[in-house]
């Protein structure tokens, strides 16, 4: 309890007061952008804003895919000097002043004429600077691509730190990481709401599968009574107030529809065989699933009326997760290849395939907002935990060490 | 160990004055129930006849009520619910059925495990049955879920079939959230592919 306070009181004294001007193009921003970036200038003991502020900033920039940092040349200031000596197209200047209990800081990002391109002040306490640090590395995302960066973005997850699986929470480089669900019973699978204020997810509190939502600060919990059997896989639609998921009548697992007020129950499938894990499309329109109506499990796809039935996988002899791209063109899943589990990408349009392959059992891949990294779950190092990696597969790293974590599933919105 | 715990049983049953109808009874055991290793060290299911009834002397918990169907209890099972579910499976009263890789259909020794099983709930009728659906770890979460959902709810009908009333009995799946054996191998993996019969009390 006393976190959500601390992360209620951080949130609320964090303002940003700012003027950005921005002369850049976004249409420009095609190609790798060479920034660098000195320490901050400040009064304070540069240990203090290192671990909290500057080394997330830096790693989230590193990360953007939009920038690449520079190494610095000593004692030069932060100017247009300092850009052309580092060979960069800009500098960001930072300077965190002290006031009262908050910081101060503020961002310029100077280009090799000394020209500001972007300024901004942002205010808040100690807890919040890693949340600052990534305001600022948003921000000069959006400067240069015109795109916002993700790194407000946040990772649900279902961890046993606590004893039992529970829904947690973490930033998207795995800092902050948090519990949200209470019911010391096994609760799995947490899905996001679109705009990123509520999760779905399954628990088993009351020895059976059950649907709950909730709120990202664990508050708000209901139940979604289905009188169905499993209520598992749960997911949002984008676009309106449906929750796909799966349910069963007499062992008979099909995809179905509930709005989030637990109203209005719709059955999609109605084959005698096991559906199982649906997940929207990002447009709304169409549910992507899991049958073993061929006698494996494959993945298919449908209209959100459950009309169209497609079978999209035909690689391999089991294939689940599936989970489009932000922008609908790509689907990810996991597919068993010579007897492991491995992340594979389909191009919707192609057709084609590519295995992303990793050591142990890699499973339930899930997009950043900008489509640019997935986080997974696997196995390699002797217990599960969650990783994230490019969508080529490289930069990957472990998110999680602590108990085992599984069922990652990123924000839907960027910020 | 199982011989010991028979030949005991049988002791407290002369105890009982029930000697006679409960060791005879191993004759009557249907031969479909021991053609597997598990189910040929199973204790016979007793049988009587309803002018033994009167002479049973079991602890209040055991005594019949006017409204269930007659029911006989030759021993001392523990009120404990998981004591008591310990003991069952221990002396093979309920057995689990399990499963092939990816498969819900009953094999023949899963079919005579829950035969045996079926048995003993009919004449146990004041115990209501939880079905565990389980799964082994080579599967991906989500679809095991639905499958072992699949696996408990054969194992329901299964048991329906032969008598077993279905409003005693619920199912639930964990997929292979609760593996019974943690190992990487077959040898586990055979373990975690079960309908587990959980008694759940009155």
């Amino acid at each position: 309890m006393k976190r959500f306070l601390l992360l209620l009181a951080s949130a609320a004294s964090l303002q940003a007061q700012t003027q950005i001007q921005t002369t850049l193009e976004a249409s420009k921003a095609t190609n790798i952008v060479r920034i660098a970036i000195p320490r901050p200038e400040t009064t304070l003991p540069i240990e203090s804003i290192n671990g909290p502020f500057f080394a997330p900033l830096t790693r989230d920039i590193a990360a953007s895919g939009i920038f690449a940092i520079a190494p610095i040349p000593p004692n030069i200031p932060a100017d247009a000097d300092l850009a052309k000596a580092s060979n960069a197209q800009f500098v960001l200047a930072l300077r965190v002043t002290p006031e009262e209990q908050d910081y101060v800081i503020e961002a310029r990002l100077l280009d090799t004429t000394g020209v500001s391109q972007f300024g901004k002040r942002y205010r808040g306490t100690a807890p919040a600077l890693s949340r600052m640090a990534h305001m600022i590395a948003n921000d000069l995302v959006r400067t240069i691509n015109g795109k916002p960066g993700i790194f407000l973005s946040q990772i649900a997850f279902a961890s046993n730190r606590s004893g039992f699986y529970e829904i947690w929470l973490m930033d998207w480089d795995g800092a902050n990481q948090r519990q949200i669900s209470r019911h010391n019973a096994l609760s799995i699978l947490p899905s996001w709401s679109p705009d990123n204020d509520r999760m779905v997810y399954t628990s088993f509190t009351r020895g059976t599968s059950d649907m709950y939502i909730i709120n990202r600060r664990g508050g708000g919990r209901i139940r979604l009574p289905t009188g169905l059997g499993l209520n598992t896989s749960a997911t949002f639609s984008p676009i309106s107030s449906d929750i796909a998921f799966v349910g069963s009548i007499a062992g008979n697992p099909d995809i179905y529809l509930i709005r989030d007020d637990g109203t209005n129950i719709r059955r999609l499938t109605t084959t005698t065989s096991i559906e199982s894990t649906p997940e929207w499309s990002p447009n709304g329109r169409q549910i992507s699933f899991t049958s073993g109506r061929s006698g494996t499990p494959q993945i298919y796809v449908m209209d959100a009326e459950g009309t169209n039935v497609q079978r999209i996988s035909f690689e391999g002899e089991w294939n689940d997760d599936s989970t489009w791209s932000p922008d609908g063109e790509q689907i990810a899943y996991t597919s068993r290849v010579n007897g492991r589990f491995q992340i594979r990408i389909m191009n919707l349009v192609t057709r084609e395939s590519r295995v992303i392959a990793g050591e142990g059992s890699n499973e339930q891949p899930t997009w950043s907002p900008d489509g640019r990294w997935i986080a997974f779950q696997s196995n390699r190092s002797g217990e599960w935990q969650i990783y994230r990696m490019r969508v080529d597969g490289s930069d990957l790293i472990p998110l999680t060490v602590d108990g085992e974590n599984k069922d990652p599933d990123w924000s839907k919105k960027a910020e | 160990m199982k011989k010991v715990v028979q030949g005991f049983l049988c002791g407290m049953a002369v105890i009982a004055l029930l000697l006679v109808p409960a060791c005879r009874s191993k004759k009557t055991v249907k031969p479909k129930v021991v053609p597997t290793e598990t189910a040929a060290t199973v204790p016979p299911v007793p049988t009587m006849t309803t002018t033994t009834e009167t002479k049973v002397t079991n602890p209040p918990d055991f005594v019949q009520t006017e409204t269930q169907p007659p029911r006989v209890s030759t021993e001392n099972l523990p009120s404990d619910v998981e004591e008591l579910n310990r003991a069952v499976q221990q002396r093979g009263y309920l057995q689990d059925a399990f499963f092939s890789f990816d498969e819900s259909t009953l094999p023949n020794d899963a079919q005579a495990a829950l035969t045996t099983s079926a048995n003993w709930l009919k004449r146990n009728p004041q115990y209501n049955l939880l079905i565990e659906g389980h799964c082994d770890e080579r599967g991906t979460e989500q679809y095991n879920l639905a499958l072992g959902d699949r696996r408990a709810n054969t194992a329901k009908e299964y048991l329906m079939t032969l008598g077993v009333d279905g409003n005693r009995m619920r199912t639930v799946s964990y997929g292979e959230e609760r593996p019974f054996d943690p190992g990487h191998d077959e040898t586990a993996w055979a373990k975690n592919r079960r309908a587990h019969l959980v008694l759940v009390g009155k």
